[in-house]
């Protein structure tokens, strides 16, 4: 039911409701309280992809070290890397720097033959569902501000993140799950919760942090020493008293929606539990997330993965899985080695399951760092701990799953790596792309705030047709 | 009619040229910059195209020319769009076209010779007269009468607003019931819930004045200044830290905090509040005032570190005062004019920039000031020890760290090396895990040192030009910035695209042109020299004759009385804002507000005696709700949610919780556990861990007291539609959303507060029935029907005997915080157990303490903290 229908309404004032009848059951208000606020609707466009995982690589993770390599830094390697100053530089860019080759080894993987890493053995497996994109290039070296651009769209942070614009363009198809879901590393990321604000978006639309301790949303449960049946009896009595209130107040029409959010909160908090359950999962599905396997990391990104695929075949919009720790400055071969390590079982695996069960044909997914790194580094890790300091210029990014082109490579990078020079494209084209994918048009998905009908892309972008099937 | 000709819809008077350029303004400008200039001109120029400027667009591309004027048939531009050649643009096939009207647009424009027009061009023809209403002189207008029943005008304000009403064919309804009005105007005024004495005193007031008198005692309560301080720190953002990566503390912001407050309890003229927060330190060196209120200049996110440009980060805050002065009192969006003529609004971007050099002198400074007598030093003791106590521990941490490297680097270089190793040598012999924790303790004891200023007499604000001893950039980037930095170079440029590397035409320190244009009030003479700059404008902004600043604040102070304001988004009098619903009261509180010397009292006052804030929400004639809806004519008044913060303070004052301590460094209130536990990133470690305030009277404290840290809000007051804390707030959201039902049904605090409301009532309450009555005088104002009370009596009856088979679990032991991040030295996850506060945590009574009875009373009690009657003010 789309619009409000004032009989029921009007039978919820004429009802004496007697005890427990208000808070606990449903008639009508919900649609009246939410009709197109989170109800599914159709986008602005035919798309494949009805949902979106969304995994952030959060830190900066070296595209040179992952899937582009640069066989010139092994030449070039510990030469100064000599270039221009400008006043436009931040202290971290500045001193001596040096070139530094990577020390990973790679091996080809898919039809397109591309390098990856060679401790990437299950993701490599998907090569061919993936299309890696090599041309995107952020404007921030800063992370939070960074972050705050790939999420949001504004570097300077306060507007709505990517998946609250997909909440608001096409609605959940679970009212009794969060539409935008963000399951995070233990600890939040820099910029902290802004990173999935609904800015200036309608409260519903916030992106919904599940915690993998403590309880998965804030306060689902009462504390511990409360019975469930004291818990019944006290909404008992809450209805009863919210009745009454409403019965000599029928000029007020949000009190159907406030008592009607009780009860949704009550419907979430019994599906919660089973859509979170990742036990219930065959041993099997786990250990290809490499969950309960030795890699502690593995297993907890893999229970994050798992859970982002319950979770979208659940109806739930967008997924974001975070995964820090990619800030590798120094020492690159063991920390992003270990990244590498933990990530490859949980991602490669979550292609796999997706693709098995047939949702990767309409589920967008999309990988990527806030920036990429540098060719080059300063003496801080010295000749012993070669790192790579932050690059806006280069990044590592893939995408797969429905309406993108498969098993390609997009765009190129220069011979050492340092800034995309083939399709490339800033953030705010990769935002109209990615709502492009989605079914929604960035120009079409705007809301009115601070003066002026607001997007995304902040004032529009061009699609990057080349990512398209 | 394949081509709607929009030319001849334009008054003949016009001429052709300038109907042309209105044209291009209103509609070919527009779709240019949407669908075109994203690749052609902006950032782009792809196949060399470029539609920014007239002269590119006839030069054209690798096609040729885009527009050939006076000939749309031969203009590529039209081919283009109208798909009849190869090539289609905008690209993406069918969909993407132009709308026919679009089309013919473009067409119409270039046979009239496709006029490119200048942001001053603009300014003497682009704008309709209703959308330039704000920039119009305030006009002076009496009161209305016709139409008018004059036993039913209580002020002036019910003049104009009987008068719409019966222009629209409407009645007013009746006056509230006295329980009604005093919880209406208490909440309003105060924040908080009346009591149950005070509601009692007001009943028994027959007199004439009863209702004036409550009113007076509201105003003159410190509690007031509380309330409408809260309602300022949300268009200013206020925040106690700077947001960002390590959204470090802002030591000394919250003197600026206390200012506010103290500001509105002294009924401080309007005027004089702008000339202190814009230019405080010029005008009154000598006044403390005057240094802590510019503080409000440094009240956005901000933050520089190694990462950072420095160029940038200034332009960051060059941006963002600006953006902020405009919105907070002129009530304009000045910000869309930084990369473009504003689209809607007679604001070129040359003023955009003239406005920002004003502040091109502006150094932050923590600036030495002794504590006035009027503020609050509350809670210095306890968190001067507390945090002492944090930073002895985490040093004990370091030195331990560094017993363990110079050993070990006496083992490798010998004994003399390993003393004189300075810390970057030592950090070589620690391991992954232990280099790890080196980094994270003294990352956080940068944070504890920045923190305890916080009790330093310092004044978190602003001067002109650097002054040496007090240069502030906050903590970590300091030398970086003030490389970049220099504070001798004041002059100002546009900035292309709003670009900082592509600095465009000079301008000189200014106003907003288009005030004089349209009202008359001469633009300022800002001088070009260091000093004075922003006395000037702040001069400019906080006079009578400026049209838009009185006009903004009277229409926000109707907005928080009514819940709506008069001109509907108090942060925008431009064309995109909502008109105003009742322009002659509008003008009229505005000249009302100057002639009372910028009183805000006094606009209170004659807000709230008016028979119109007195109305029922309920009105006898039940078409009403048909013919206006949404109560835009004011025949009824309109229910609302509590805010955020109120409703915290509410269940603190009827729990007896509330503390009365005031004022001084912010404390920090009980939160969901699992969000204070929650590890959370600084700079690629851990920041410490949220620990709340020991004593009950520090996190206890009406909510604007509470610490306001930009990366982690109160998630109660977050889901309850908290204000944005990097952008101005201009009004509160009130959505339903169902975390809000968890955080008030299931949250440790709602039921420790629920608790302590039962211990209260036992306290002050005999029998049972009082106890209950007691308690829906407390959360309702008024006593339970006999229903409610039969009922409410067998709940609680209920629950006793339940609690009386079934004892509570002891209250858990504290567990250590550990926290866990990923490790960028090792790619590894990598853990720690914060250091905690030593003091003793002064706790909140636990059900395992309490009795049947008291456990009993608190189902009762949680029940009416969630009821819709307290949560809603009538």
């Amino acid at each position: 039911m789309l619009t409000a229908s004032p009989s029921r309404r009007d039978l919820l004032y004429g009802l004496g409701m007697g005890l427990g009848t208000a808070a606990l059951t449903a008639i009508g208000a919900e649609e009246q309280a939410r009709a197109g606020v989170l109800s599914a609707k159709p986008g602005h466009l035919e798309a494949k992809a009805k949902r979106c995982i969304f995994l952030l690589m959060e830190g900066g993770p070296s595209h040179i070290d992952t899937f582009d390599p640069k066989p010139r830094l092994n030449d070039l390697h510990m030469t100064e890397f000599a270039k221009e100053r400008t006043k436009f530089e931040a202290s971290m860019n500045t001193g001596k720097r040096y070139f530094v080759r990577s020390p990973f080894d790679f091996h080809h993987a898919g039809k397109s033959g591309i390098e990856i890493n060679s401790l990437f053995e299950s993701f490599s497996n998907c090569a061919d569902d993936v299309c890696f994109y090599r041309g995107l290039q952020a404007q921030s070296v800063n992370h939070p501000t960074a972050l705050y651009h790939l999420n949001s769209g504004n570097r300077f942070g306060g507007d709505p993140a990517i998946g609250s614009w997909v909440s608001y363009g096409l609605g959940t198809e679970n009212e009794n799950l969060p539409s935008f879901v963000v399951l995070p590393d233990l600890a939040y990321p820099q910029g902290g919760a802004a990173n999935w604000s609904n800015g200036f978006l309608p409260a519903y639309y916030q992106g919904t942090p599940l915690r993998s301790q403590g309880a998965p949303v804030l306060d689902m449960n009462p504390p511990a020493y409360v019975a469930l049946e004291e818990q019944r009896a006290n909404l008992d009595f809450l209805g009863a008293l919210n009745s009454g209130h409403q019965q000599r107040h029928p000029e007020h029409d949000e009190l159907a929606a406030r008592i009607e959010s009780y009860e949704l909160a009550f419907r979430m908090q019994s599906e919660m539990p089973e859509a979170i359950d990742i036990d219930s999962e065959p041993e099997a599905t786990k250990a290809l997330y490499g969950i309960g396997g030795l890699n502690k990391d593995a297993d907890a990104i893999g229970r994050r993965c798992l859970l982002a695929r319950r979770l979208i075949e659940r109806g739930v919009r967008f997924v974001q899985v975070i995964v820090g720790g990619w800030d590798s400055h120094d020492y690159i071969e063991r920390a992003h080695g270990a990244r590498i390590r933990a990530v490859d079982k949980p991602i490669g695996a979550l292609l796999k399951d997706l693709k098995r069960t047939g949702l990767l044909d309409d589920t967008l997914v999309v990988c990527s760092g806030e920036f990429g790194r540098s060719p080059d580094n300063g003496i801080r890790g010295g000749d012993k701990a070669w790192g790579r300091d932050h690059n806006a210029t280069a990044m590592a990014c893939w995408l797969a799953g429905g309406g993108v082109r498969a098993g390609e490579i997009v765009g190129a990078t220069d011979e050492t790596g340092r800034e995309a020079v083939e399709i490339a494209h800033p953030i705010n084209d990769f935002h109209v792309t990615l709502l492009h994918l989605l079914g929604l048009d960035d120009s079409r998905l705007t809301y009115f705030a601070q003066g002026r009908n607001k997007q995304l892309s902040q004032t529009g972008g061009e699609l990057i047709r080349e990512l398209l099937a | 009619m394949r081509r709607l000709c929009f030319l001849v819809l334009l008054p003949l008077a016009l001429q052709a040229q300038t109907a042309a350029e209105r044209l291009f303004v209103d509609t070919v400008q527009p779709l240019l910059k949407q669908q075109c200039l994203g690749c052609h001109g902006e950032g782009y120029t792809f196949a060399d195209l470029d539609l920014t400027s007239r002269e590119n667009a006839l030069r054209g591309g690798k096609r040729g020319p885009a527009i050939v004027p006076g000939d749309p048939d031969a203009s590529l531009l039209v081919q283009a769009v109208e798909f009849s050649g190869d090539l289609k643009m905008p690209p993406g096939g069918a969909d993407k076209q132009l709308a026919a009207v679009a089309i013919s647009a473009v067409r119409d424009w270039i046979a009239a010779g496709a006029p490119y027009a200048s942001g001053e061009r603009q300014q003497t023809w682009d704008y309709v007269e209703e959308d330039l209403w704000a920039f119009r002189p305030v006009r002076r207008v009496a009161p209305p009468s016709e139409n008018v029943d004059p036993s039913a005008v209580q002020t002036p304000v019910d003049n104009f607003i009987l008068s719409t009403l019966a222009e629209h064919d409407l009645a007013p309804g009746p006056r509230a019931d006295k329980t009604t009005l005093i919880r209406r105007i208490t909440y309003d005024l105060t924040g908080l819930p009346p009591t149950p004495h005070g509601v009692a005193a007001f009943l028994a007031d027959d007199s004439h004045g009863a209702y004036k008198k409550v009113v007076e005692r509201l105003l003159d309560s410190p509690a007031y200044g509380e309330r409408w301080g809260r309602h300022w720190l949300d268009v200013v953002r206020y925040a106690d830290t700077g947001g960002y990566s390590n959204d470090f503390e802002r030591p000394n912001a919250w003197r600026y905090r206390d200012y506010v407050i103290r500001s509105f309890n002294e009924d401080k003229p309007y005027d004089r509040f702008i000339l202190e927060q814009v230019a405080g330190d010029e005008l009154w060196p000598a006044s403390p005032d005057g240094a802590i209120a510019t503080g409000f200049l440094r009240t956005g996110p901000w933050e520089h570190t190694g990462m950072s440009v420095a160029a940038e980060t200034r332009q960051m805050f060059l941006d963002d005062v600006a953006h902020s002065v405009g919105t907070a009192f002129l009530g304009l969006t000045v910000g869309c004019a930084r990369c473009h003529d504003h689209k809607f609004d007679p604001i070129p971007t040359k003023d955009y920039y003239s406005l920002q050099a004003v502040f091109a002198s502006t150094a932050f400074a923590r600036r030495p000031l002794a504590f006035a007598a009027q503020e609050s030093l509350a809670g210095f003791d306890s968190g001067k020890a507390r945090l002492a106590a944090l930073i002895a521990q985490l040093e004990q941490r370091v030195d331990a760290l560094h017993d363990v490297a110079r050993q070990r680097a006496a083992k490798d270089k010998g004994a003399a090396y390993a003393a004189r190793a300075r810390t970057g040598e030592l950090q070589r012999y620690l391991a992954g895990d232990e280099a790890e924790t080196l980094k994270l303790v003294r990352k956080q004891l940068s944070m504890h040192e920045e923190s305890v200023q916080r009790y330093d007499p310092l004044a978190f604000t602003v001067s002109s030009g650097l002054v040496d001893d007090w240069n502030d950039i906050g903590p970590g980037g300091a030398a970086s910035y003030l490389k970049g930095v220099d504070y001798r170079e004041i002059e100002t440029h546009v900035l292309v695209g709003g670009d900082v590397q592509a600095p465009g035409d000079r301008v000189e320190p200014g106003a907003l042109s288009a005030v004089e244009h349209y009202s008359g009030y001469p633009s300022p003479q800002i001088p070009s020299d260091i000093e004075g700059r922003r006395a000037a404008l702040a001069k400019w902004i906080a006079n009578p004759q400026n049209p838009l600043t009185a006009r903004v604040m009277v229409n926000r102070i109707w907005q928080y009385h009514f819940g709506r304001a008069l001109a509907d988004n108090a942060n925008n009098m431009g064309k995109m804002g909502k008109k105003p619903s009742h322009p002659e009261l509008l003008d009229w509180l505005a000249g009302f507000f100057i002639d009372q010397n910028w009183s805000v009292k006094a606009v209170h006052r004659v807000i709230v005696l008016s028979e119109a804030y007195q109305r029922s929400t309920q009105h006898p004639d039940r078409q009403v709700q048909e013919k206006d809806p949404t109560n835009l004519y004011l025949g009824r008044f309109s229910p609302r949610r509590l805010e955020a913060e109120e409703l915290r303070d509410a269940i603190l004052a009827v729990s007896g919780e509330l503390s009365p301590l005031r004022g001084g460094p912010g404390t920090y209130p009980q939160i969901n556990s699992d969000v204070a536990r929650q590890p959370r990133h600084a700079m690629g470690t851990l920041r410490p861990a949220y620990q709340p305030s020991p004593a009950k009277a520090d996190r206890n404290r009406r909510s604007i007291y509470s610490f306001q840290q930009r990366s982690l809000i109160d998630p109660l007051i977050e889901s309850f539609n908290g204000a944005t804390v990097d952008l101005s707030c201009e009004r509160r959201e009130s959505s339903t959303v169902p975390t809000q039902a968890f955080a008030l049904l299931n949250s440790e605090f709602s039921h420790d507060m629920a608790l302590a409301m039962a211990a209260r009532l036992e306290r002050q309450a005999d029998t049972a029935d009082a106890q209950i009555e007691l308690a829906f005088r407390l959360a309702f104002n008024r006593a339970p029907t006999p229903d409610e009370l039969s009922a409410a009596s067998a709940h609680v009856a209920r629950m006793q005997a339940r609690h009386e088979q079934h004892s509570a679990a002891p209250r858990p032991a504290d567990e250590p915080v550990i926290h866990e991040i990923s490790s960028e030295l090792t790619g590894e996850s990598y853990s720690f157990q914060q250091v905690e506060s030593t003091v003793e945590y002064e706790q909140n009574l636990h059900p395992s303490e309490a009795s049947p009875h008291t456990r009993a009373l608190a189902a009762l009690t949680l029940a009416l903290l969630n009821a819709n009657e307290f949560v809603y003010v009538y």
